[in-house]
């Protein structure tokens, strides 16, 4: 028996074959139609390379992009760095686990993810849930609404320029969250919905923070708001730019505020109603611009219409238990749901397949920020390089649900 | 459950479907077979009647035999989802029309069909990996592509290979063992 020597570099094993070659270097190997057109570079252009790690990425996002001078002629994103594999995960897991395993997806709004994954269940499971429940759903989603459209607000500013907006927003997201964590146990990823419920009732420390929040959140959000309204450094920029239209918007599958700011008054909440939505009382606000301003001002509508919905459900919050009473381990007849929730973001949908086990066959998620940053691709062109993360931030994408 | 929009369906479709429109909760769903999806899709979207302009969702869903591609749409004329089974797409040869004449935003999600299941989308000009490395070989979502802690479930299994790996070298065999699998 011979004795192990070092491996030599000149082995034709450890070589590189030469079609694996590719991926080492800066430009790939085009494979495909629109590979080829983007990696041909005509005079005076250039690439550039962007992220993985980008303070203004949003995430971990990688964006190559061809520039000719200050100018954006064309991009090309290269996703799934935070890639998890939630969906493989989700057919592994049973039912109940599944809703931790969605909770990390597009982590400002939890409990967005938890309740498509809840009411896909639900149907499945012909379940009805008490109205208590509902109404404690409705009042903890609107509330992680307001503190996702707040962050929203800091980080478009921040990524214009503007310091003082975030440290503000960031105190409002803080007391919803410091809220939130009172009610759930937990302060980013909540895992407080459950299929038939919620986990735990209303507790005194969560009312006593709502009730003192409540009753200068409106003061505070115009505060906040004047800050970055009346700036005409962030207006002039924002405005005219990143112009989504109609047709855009219902082509490349735009959905949420964004679809919205281009005056097509889609929500969710009112389209395609769920839980109990229809009692409410509330206004879809929408913009006809279709540009940044607009998608930054509507959500900043969208903000005082939920403050609108947190009190009412504060004052119809109906008597009764919050859980329907459920077996640990969940068997759903063979079948398929499909249940879509209007998230911060816009349609954040699951479609499960159930085969008779305690474990999805399939469970699909699909999440509103991939196909907004897939819009990229269609609005940057044309715009200058420092307003390609500007008309990014307008969008609102989170990495967490994009790359699943 | 929108039975108006069953007739219409059944009008306007006809022989393209397979089997009848079921109704479900606040579902609708049709099948068709993958040669008729441009056809179907722009009936769907065009025909003043139906307008289904939105498309909600794509996704590819591996049945053990055979592939689906699974569409969902959304309109005005109906409180319901409407859902498009592609059915019966071959494991040895999955290929079937793209959408990205519809709907450009379809793109990346027949992207992510392809990265997940390697379903072939014909005509889309960028249907290349989106998540995982160009170099990886297999598609993980499909049924026979099991996880490393399926080993868990196995009979006689019930430690990740990392798990022992990890483990002392003289560690007792029992220890590396759990007492029900799956557990």
């Amino acid at each position: 028996m011979s004795t192990p020597t070092r491996p030599s570099l000149d082995d034709p094993a450890l070589s590189i074959p030469v079609e694996h070659a590719g991926i080492f270097d800066a430009i790939p190997l085009a494979r495909t139609e629109r590979q080829q057109e983007f990696y041909a570079l005509r005079d005076g252009e250039m690439l550039l390379n962007m992220g993985p790690q980008h303070p203004s990425t949003h995430g971990v996002l990688r964006v190559i992009l061809k520039i000719n001078g200050e100018q954006v002629t064309d991009l090309d994103p290269v996703l799934g760095y935070l890639h998890r594999g939630v969906e493989k995960l989700c057919e592994n897991a049973d039912y109940h686990q599944v809703i931790s395993q969605v909770d990390p997806l597009e982590y400002i709004s939890s409990l967005f993810n938890e309740w498509g994954a809840v009411l896909s269940f639900e149907k499945l499971l012909d379940l009805e849930v008490p109205r208590r429940a509902e109404y404690i759903r409705v009042l903890s989603a609107e509330l992680n609404r307001v503190a996702s459209h707040m962050l929203y607000m800091g980080w478009f500013a921040l990524d214009l320029g503007g310091i003082t907006p975030i440290l503000w927003s960031f105190a409002e997201r803080d007391e919803i969250m410091e809220m939130l964590a009172a009610l759930t146990g937990q302060k980013l990823l909540f895992n407080y919905f459950r299929i038939g419920g919620v986990n735990g009732d209303l507790n005194h420390e969560f009312m006593s923070r709502l009730g003192d929040w409540m009753s200068r959140a409106g003061a505070q959000l115009e505060a906040g708001m004047s800050l970055l309204n009346e700036n005409e450094i962030f207006v002039r920029r924002a405005r005219g730019l990143g112009v989504i239209d109609r047709e855009t918007a219902f082509r490349m599958c735009v959905t949420g505020p964004n679809l919205r700011a281009s005056g097509i008054p889609f929500d969710l909440r009112r389209a395609h109603p769920y839980s109990v939505y229809p009692e409410l009382d509330f206004d879809v606000p929408t913009r006809s611009e279709g540009d940044s301003l607009a998608r930054y001002l509507l959500r900043m509508d969208e903000v005082r219409q939920s403050i609108r919905i947190i009190d009412q459900c504060l004052h119809q919050m109906p008597d009764g238990p919050v859980s329907a009473r459920l077996p640990r381990l969940l068997r759903p007849r063979p079948g398929r749901a499909f249940s879509a929730v209007e998230a911060p973001r816009g349609q954040y949908s699951t479609y499960v397949i159930s085969d008779g086990t305690d474990q999805p066959f399939r469970m699909r998620i699909h999440d509103p920020s991939f196909l907004h940053l897939q819009l990229m691709g269609l609005l940057m062109p044309g715009n200058l390089l420092p307003d390609t993360m500007a008309i990014m931030a307008s969008l609102d994408p989170v990495m967490g649900g994009v790359d699943k | 459950m929108d039975r108006a929009l069953k007739t219409l369906l059944e009008r306007k479709l006809g022989t393209s479907m397979e089997g009848p429109v079921r109704l479900r909760q606040d579902q609708a769903e049709i099948r068709i077979r993958p040669g008729d999806l441009p056809q179907v899709m722009r009936t769907l979207h065009d025909e003043p009647e139906l307008r289904f302009e939105y498309l909600a969702d794509l996704c590819g869903v591996d049945t053990g035999t055979t592939f689906q591609v699974v569409y969902h749409l959304w309109s005005d004329v109906t409180p319901d989802w409407l859902r498009v089974i592609v059915d019966g797409i071959p494991r040895e040869e999955p290929r079937l029309p793209s959408l990205t004449f519809l709907w450009k935003g379809a793109e990346w999600m027949e992207r992510e069909a392809y990265d997940m299941f390697g379903l072939v989308f014909e005509g889309n000009r960028d249907l290349r990996r989106i998540y995982l490395p160009d170099d990886f070989v297999s598609f993980p979502l499909r049924k026979d592509f099991h996880l490393a802690d399926d080993v868990a479930r196995s009979p006689g299994g019930g430690v990740r290979p990392m798990e022992r790996a990890g483990a002392p070298k003289d560690a007792d065999e029992t220890t590396l063992r759990r007492t029900s699998p799956g557990a």
